[in-house]
């Protein structure tokens, strides 16, 4: 794997960067024959390949099944990470949108966004009807500021890998355990390819400390990146020119 | 090639490994040369070499557990799919004619409309000038059109709408886009020649319903939009997008400058049509 300058590299270096952390070493192949002649076709096939490698392919699983296992206590982890994983999500997607961060910061927003978005689907489908809903988020400027924003993805990846690693030893239902397993290495590697990404070391020790969902609570409250829902519908009679 | 090499050498390590342990030799008591010479008290207390081991027990463990979700194939965001973004106003702040302290003031927008609802402004762009961000948002006040720049920390988070709201005055109807395609037609009652709706570059700002006037019908949309005319009426002369109690008027120019439509079509409308849509008027 090539080191990334972290002032000056094309978006071909930080697709296989992602796709060196992102996949098995065994695809690697792959992804030296995914380099096509045009960059726009070059990052199709490059992001398809982790996409289909990294997320579609992992998870199968039967959630009915795995739904009627779970006891209140996975309940309550899972909808926790359900929130987390609408912030990232949402974080990512508005940053992609709003396209004001680097190119090669674009390149790894646009894989790992799409990540979180399927993360979000996986866990709303798991819940069902015990899926929290969408809270409202104003990032308050962070997703178009590219210190501040790579700042904040390095700690949510970060942080998220914490997290789920403080939860897995709690869940009940093994089933849940293997798909929180699934999405904790997902984002150790989304953690590793920021920090590497932007010049950081990837893993700054040789243990990972995990970190509580109450002290995740403290640090998301801290942000105020969640917020009230504007009203914008009311019972209320118009007073329109008519 | 070179996979094949070590692919050869670690299966040879491995065929030496487990004949060692299968004459007991792992490093622990007794002798290599001389492994016959073991009593049976001692083959009992030796562990199992590594290679005994994992060869062992691969086939004593449980079947792995399979994860608890299945999801489809990842997606990648849509580049093609047109947007617009609009953001709520979370305090009450003055808008200037630049992205600048000192600016000339261009209007005041309150935290709330007249009807009560968070005010919504639409995004045109953003700059950074000296650490402070600044977002230029079209702005509910007259003249009609009129733009100005907000520090970012006046405004709650972004909404974004595939959406576009079509109202031509000629052809008296309204069309409604979704990433450019429309989806959705209906006629249209507009202003008379002396209160007439305005043209330009507006959004849909806030939606009312359950209300009992059968003049507006059963939703009625607020835009930021103003008639230029009608400056004295209640709640500041705004253009909305509503029902009717008389339907047989539409199509035609028969309002005080407010969009009508019929009610099945305001409900149809009314299902497609979020908060934040970008409104032209023409």
């Amino acid at each position: 794997m090539s080191r990334i300058d972290t002032q000056e590299c094309t978006l071909e270096q930080i697709a296989a960067t992602l796709v060196d952390v992102d996949i098995d070493g065994a695809l690697q192949e792959t992804a030296a024959s995914a380099f096509p002649g045009t960059r726009a076709a070059f990052m199709r096939r490059s992001l398809g390949t982790i996409a289909t490698a990294g997320v579609g392919g992992l998870f199968v699983g039967d959630a009915v099944a795995a739904r009627k296992a779970m006891t209140r206590n996975d309940i309550a982890l899972l909808r926790f990470d359900l929130v987390l994983e609408y912030l990232q999500s949402a974080f990512y997607t508005e940053a992609e949108r709003l396209g004001k961060i680097s190119p090669k910061t674009r390149a790894w927003v646009r894989v790992v966004g799409a990540h979180e978005r399927s993360h979000v689907r996986a866990l709303k489908g798991l819940l069902g009807a015990k899926a929290v809903a969408r809270p409202a988020f104003n990032f308050r400027g962070v997703t178009s500021n590219q210190a501040s924003f790579i700042k904040t993805a390095v700690a949510f990846e970060d942080l998220t890998a914490a997290l789920l690693k403080w939860q897995a030893p709690r869940f009940d239902s093994r089933p849940i355990v293997a798909a929180a397993l699934t999405l904790h290495s997902v984002e150790a590697r989304h953690a590793a390819s920021i920090r590497y990404l932007v010049g950081l070391k990837p893993a700054t020790s040789a243990f990972d400390a995990p970190r509580s969902q109450r002290q995740m609570a403290r640090l998301i409250a801290r942000t105020r990146f969640v917020t009230s829902r504007p009203q914008v519908a009311r019972n209320e009679r118009p007073r329109f020119t008519g | 090639m070179r996979y094949a090499v070590g692919l050869g050498v670690l299966a040879t390590l491995m065929v030496v490994a487990i004949l060692l342990a299968g004459t007991g030799s792992d490093g622990g008591s007794g002798t290599a040369t001389d492994p016959g010479k073991r009593t049976a008290e001692q083959g009992r207390r030796q562990s199992p070499g590594s290679a005994a081991l994992l060869a062992g027990a691969a086939g004593s463990l449980p079947d792995s557990t399979r994860p608890a979700f299945d999801v489809g194939r990842t997606q990648l965001l849509d580049r093609r799919k047109v947007r617009a973004r609009f953001a709520s106003v979370s305090r009450r702040v003055t808008a200037l004619a630049r992205p600048r302290k000192g600016a000339a003031p261009v209007a005041t927008v309150p935290a709330k409309t007249e009807e009560g609802t968070t005010n919504v402004v639409l995004v045109l762009g953003e700059k950074t000038r000296r650490g402070v961000a600044w977002v230029h948002v079209r702005l509910p006040v007259l003249p009609n059109g009129r733009t100005g720049w907000v520090p970012r920390s006046a405004l709650g988070g972004y909404g974004f709408v595939r959406t576009r709201l079509i109202v031509d005055r000629a052809r008296l109807s309204a069309t409604l886009l979704v990433d450019g395609r429309p989806v959705f037609r209906a006629p249209v009652g507009i202003g008379t020649p002396a209160a007439p709706t305005p043209p330009g570059e507006f959004y849909v700002r806030l939606k009312l319903a359950g209300f009992d006037d059968p003049f507006y019908g059963p939703v009625a949309f607020g835009t930021n939009a103003r008639s230029a005319v009608l400056t004295d009426w209640p709640g500041g002369g705004y253009i909305g997008i509503h029902g009717t109690n008389a339907p047989g008027l539409i199509p035609g120019r028969i309002s005080h400058g407010c969009v009508r439509m019929r009610n099945k079509d305001i409900l149809a409308l009314s299902r497609l049509l979020p908060i934040g849509t970008p409104l032209t008027i023409r």
